[in-house]
């Protein structure tokens, strides 16, 4: 059976070693560098017209731009346009990651718990910079819920740190284990096609795991546009908080 | 218009009647199948999040009451503790979120369901 953990595998492409660090071009650092330059080079072409009525690309680039921004504000009100440069660029890293690993024999960054958490550590460290950078010591009042009695105030508080602690880790772990499922699924009904293909009178089988395989891709595609949005709808629930802790 | 042409041209309007019901039909079944797939993608998407939103927490607060074991030398009554908060702010964690859950579906315009179609 073909190995459906293989398409994960890390492969080194031209290895570079800077003072005792293995900063090895890989085919993860390739997929992403691929995926910046696809989203720049998308981006400047799309609106290099700026026509007033909008060409396809030119609407698409729009779209784009209108849907993140609605998030913003529906999260945060006009305030957090602010943000915009930051969660606009991480859905849309996301976003293409997630359909370049929609290529077959693509590779998918994202199902990479490594880089995830970097990116949910990223956005969990700008929520601290900017809370207490804006709201100085008043930030630590996102822990201290209002109306609580004072006896068990203690034991709130600290569920309320452990909860917050908590955000980077789902955050990180959610993206990357639906990417990660849904590709080894993927390949294990293609494998099954491949199997009963090679096994004689069973071969008459075989349309069945590849009609779900092809239901499956179409549930991936959507997949991958879903996390992306749950991912960027979560770090502006996130940044949120840093601007009004608690607003609960 | 004679009786003939008359019976004729009712002929053919109740055809084209039956031919645009049936088309009506099946597109209403392919926006019905498009909507219910995406149903699906989105309760899935929402029940994953739901878990990693549970297990975080209790991942979390296992790992701060194992180093504060390790650090105080307390082996093993503050990861017990920690474990237990952070059970509790699993469920904190999956709480909100259902709320949260409930006021976009509700900001989306209803309940879980699908949408009414305007009568047009």
């Amino acid at each position: 059976m073909p190995d459906p953990i293989h398409q994960f595998n890390l492969e080194r492409i031209f290895p570079i070693h800077i003072g005792g660090w293995d900063l090895t071009f890989t085919n993860s650092a390739l997929y992403m560098l691929l995926a910046v330059l696809l989203t720049t080079a998308f981006f400047v072409i799309a609106t290099q017209s700026r026509a007033l009525v909008p060409g396809r690309l030119q609407s698409v680039a729009e779209i784009t731009y209108d849907f993140v921004a609605g998030m913003l504000k529906d999260s945060m009100g006009k305030e957090g346009m602010k943000f915009f440069p930051f969660v606009f660029a991480l859905f849309v890293f996301i976003f293409v990651c997630n359909m370049l690993g929609m290529i077959p024999g693509g590779f998918t960054v994202t199902s990479h718990i490594i880089v995830t958490a970097a990116l949910a550590a990223l956005v969990f460290l700008t929520v601290l910079v900017v809370g207490f950078a804006k709201n100085g010591l008043h930030f630590l009042r996102l822990f201290v819920p209002s109306g609580v009695p004072i006896a068990i105030l203690p034991l709130v508080t600290l569920i309320e740190i452990i909860s917050f602690l908590s955000r980077p880790i789902s955050h990180s772990v959610r993206l990357f284990a639906n990417m990660l499922a849904g590709h080894i699924t993927l390949k294990v009904f293609g494998g099954f096609v491949v199997m009963l293909l090679g096994a004689g009178s069973f071969a008459a089988l075989a349309p069945l795991p590849f009609l779900m395989a092809v239901a499956i891709t179409a549930l991936e595609f959507l997949v991958a546009f879903l996390q992306a949005y749950v991912f960027t709808m979560l770090t502006c629930m996130y940044l949120n908080d840093a601007l009004h802790p608690g607003g609960h | 218009m004679s009786p003939q042409e008359r019976a004729r041209f009712e002929r053919r309007i109740s055809e084209l009647g039956d031919r645009l019901g049936k088309v009506r039909s099946q597109r209403d079944a392919g926006e019905h199948a498009g909507a219910e797939a995406e149903t699906t993608g989105r309760g899935m998407a929402y029940g994953m999040r739901m878990a990693a939103e549970l297990v975080a927490a209790v991942i979390a607060g296992g790992v701060i009451g194992w180093a504060l074991d390790w650090v105080l030398g307390s082996r093993p009554w503050l990861f017990l503790l920690f474990f237990l908060l952070g059970f509790a702010a699993g469920v904190l964690n999956v709480v909100r979120a259902y709320e949260r859950m409930q006021r976009d579906y509700a900001a989306r315009g209803g309940g879980i369901g699908h949408s009414v179609p305007d009568g047009d």
